[in-house]
């Protein structure tokens, strides 16, 4: 039996994959974008919990065996903030390109062929 | 003693944090702050590099004082010591390149992205950790992407909109390998997981590392996520350009690498080799092939560089010493030609204003040392004797030949015959056709370019020199138990 955390992590990772394969607007491919990192997040949070272990902060009454793996939170924290500063130089992009061709659809923008 | 090595790592990271105090001050001290930034970081990286081979023992740089792996910890090995050497030169000329071509403002902002894509890529050629291999990645990635859309045209925002989205797919895909390797090993110490590969189930083992090779594939150039490649190469300013293609990319394909053969021990692992082999082989096929359509010089360079990315990988995925070997000279090689003709490029296309094919007509006549470092450049690209490219094209083919894969000696060969046609196309353009009056040149750019020539020759004629380095390179990568005893592990046993 899969656990229902992981399904829904793998999901939103699928989901957002999905958004970005199939959409033209590019908003709705960064917010696809931004789905997926979400999934990518949870996944990582979900590898590291144990089942009936508190948060790992060390204070009275909570002791070190009774924490989840802290390391997974680390990474999720360092993941978050680079998720935002892409999606911020995305969102800046964006808004250059409608400037320069009053459209966001991908296949309206035609800059560079090859 | 050796510990000041993580100024590598320090230096550019307070250069870059100083320029907005500095703009304050004065702006016209930007560009030179940054030439003796990257100068300096040039000396500390010809230091590690002498430090390492005089004494043959890597440098292990522990952060904070806690042994890994509990701590992170940088490996400056004979690799590491060799290719921050060459980001660091490289760095240091596309400076003194910046300071004729980068005329549009914020040359703030420009400084600080240079110094940071520097850092990025020399903190993934020397760290032993996987988390933090991620996280200078993604550094080198999103100065990447502002880079891209630096000069704020149609253009450059198409190329970098293309790169940041597949960028953010491979960097998702790199992190949910991350997140399978350490959710079967417990640990992020890429020495660890090499002493605990054999643990790992194969499966797991199998889809970790596809995703790994896939999320990597993107800053790598590798076949189907590097469409943003010839795009982000166009449009980028051109110091920025040689830089993507000197060692952004040798950055990331060493780390590939060692993290393909840090888990040879795996069962699976020969599946992992084979992918990378059928994406390496497409690679060079669609690079070569495409190159040969362009009428723009600089996407036909692009096209090449990432062939010539595509040969390294096919080299890696070969699974032997010698192929390890010979990818690495042709990294060393590629970086030094590739500098030598984006940089040339990058010179036209400032001189008289564009880059396609018509405006080389007569350049032979009109900027003549300019056209005699392109042809240099594209001589040994093809892979001619006595040019640098052909041993480490030689090499490629004799490991090919070693692990009996006769398919890469005939795509290595055909895609060289491909190149010729291009690239002879642009000589004889060059030389052959077109009148012109003479532009007064450079001297500066044309020191550096002759330079990079002379190199490009000396390399060609003594290749053994350069060849004992590398084998002491490739052999870093490949033997993963000295990588192994050579990390202070805490007592940590399988």
């Amino acid at each position: 039996m899969i656990s229902v955390y992981y399904f829904g992590a793998i999901s939103l990772i699928l989901i957002g994959l999905y958004a970005i394969l199939t959409k033209r607007n590019i908003l709705k491919m960064l917010v696809g974008l931004s789905i997926m990192e979400t999934g990518v997040n949870l996944l990582l949070i979900s590898v590291g919990y144990v089942r009936g272990k508190s948060a790992p902060i060390l204070s009275e009454g909570v002791s070190a065996n009774q924490a989840v793996d802290p390391i997974p939170q680390a990474l999720v924290l360092t993941a978050i903030v680079i998720g935002v500063a892409t999606t911020a130089l995305a969102l800046s992009v964006a808004i250059n390109l409608y400037e320069r061709y009053k459209t966001l659809d991908v296949e309206k923008i035609r800059g560079l062929r090859g | 003693m050796s510990q000041y090595a993580a100024l590598l790592i320090a230096l550019p990271l307070m250069g870059a944090f100083l320029i907005p105090i500095l703009k304050k001050i004065s702006r016209s001290a930007i560009m030179p702050f940054l030439a003796f930034v990257t100068l300096v970081q040039t000396g500390i990286a010809a230091w590690v590099f002498k430090e390492v081979y005089t004494t043959g023992k890597p440098i292990i740089i522990m952060a904070g004082g806690f042994r890994p792996p509990v701590g992170i910890n940088l490996y400056i090995g004979h690799f590491a010591s060799l290719f921050v050497f060459i980001v660091a030169l490289v760095s240091f000329l596309m400076v003194i390149f910046s300071m004729k071509s980068i005329k549009v403002e914020p040359k703030d902002k420009y400084a600080m992205l240079f110094l940071l894509l520097m850092l990025g890529a020399t903190g993934m050629i020397a760290t032993g950790d996987i988390f933090n291999l991620f996280v200078f990645m993604e550094i080198t990635a999103i100065s990447a992407y502002a880079l891209t859309a630096y000069n704020k045209s149609g253009e450059a925002s198409d190329a970098a909109m293309k790169y940041i989205i597949l960028g953010g797919i491979g960097s998702s895909f790199f992190l949910v390998g991350i997140a399978l390797l350490y959710g079967s090993l417990g640990t992020l110490n890429l020495a660890q997981i090499g002493q605990l590969a054999q643990l790992m189930d194969p499966t797991v083992a199998q889809v970790a590392l596809g995703l790994i090779v896939l999320g990597l594939a993107v800053e790598a150039e590798i076949f189907p996520l590097n469409a943003w490649a010839p795009d982000a190469y166009q449009a980028a300013p051109h110091p920025i350009t040689t830089m993507f293609s000197a060692f952004v990319v040798k950055a990331s394909l060493y780390a590939m690498a060692r993290i393909l053969y840090l888990t040879s021990a795996v069962s699976s692992w020969g599946n992992v080799l084979n992918l990378l082999i059928i994406l390496g082989t497409l690679t060079v096929i669609i690079g070569e092939l495409s190159a040969l359509r362009q009428t723009n010089v600089k996407r036909m360079f692009a096209y090449s560089s990432i062939a010539q990315v595509g040969f390294i990988a096919v080299g890696f995925a070969l699974g032997t010493q010698a192929g390890v070997n010979a990818s690495v000279f042709h990294m060393v090689n590629h970086a030094i030609v590739k500098a030598l003709m984006f940089l040339a490029v990058g010179y036209v296309a400032l001189e008289l204003g564009g880059v396609s094919l018509e405006d080389f007509r007569g350049l032979g006549k009109r900027m003549p040392l300019t056209a005699f470092a392109i042809t240099v450049g594209a001589i040994s690209i093809i892979g001619i004797p006595l040019f640098n490219v052909f041993w480490s094209k030689m090499q490629l083919v004799m490991a090919a030949l070693e692990a009996g894969k006769t398919g890469v000696i005939a795509l290595i060969l055909g895609a060289s015959l491909v190149e010729a046609v291009y690239y002879i196309r642009l000589i004889h353009t060059m030389w052959f056709e077109g009148e012109g009056e003479k532009i007064g040149e450079d001297t500066l750019l044309g020191t550096i370019m002759l330079l990079l020539v002379a190199l490009v020759i000396i390399i060609g004629i003594y290749p053994d020199a350069v060849w004992q380095i590398v084998q002491k390179a490739g052999k870093d990568i490949f033997d993963v138990a000295s990588y192994v005893k050579n990390v202070p592990l805490m007592g940590v046993s399988p």
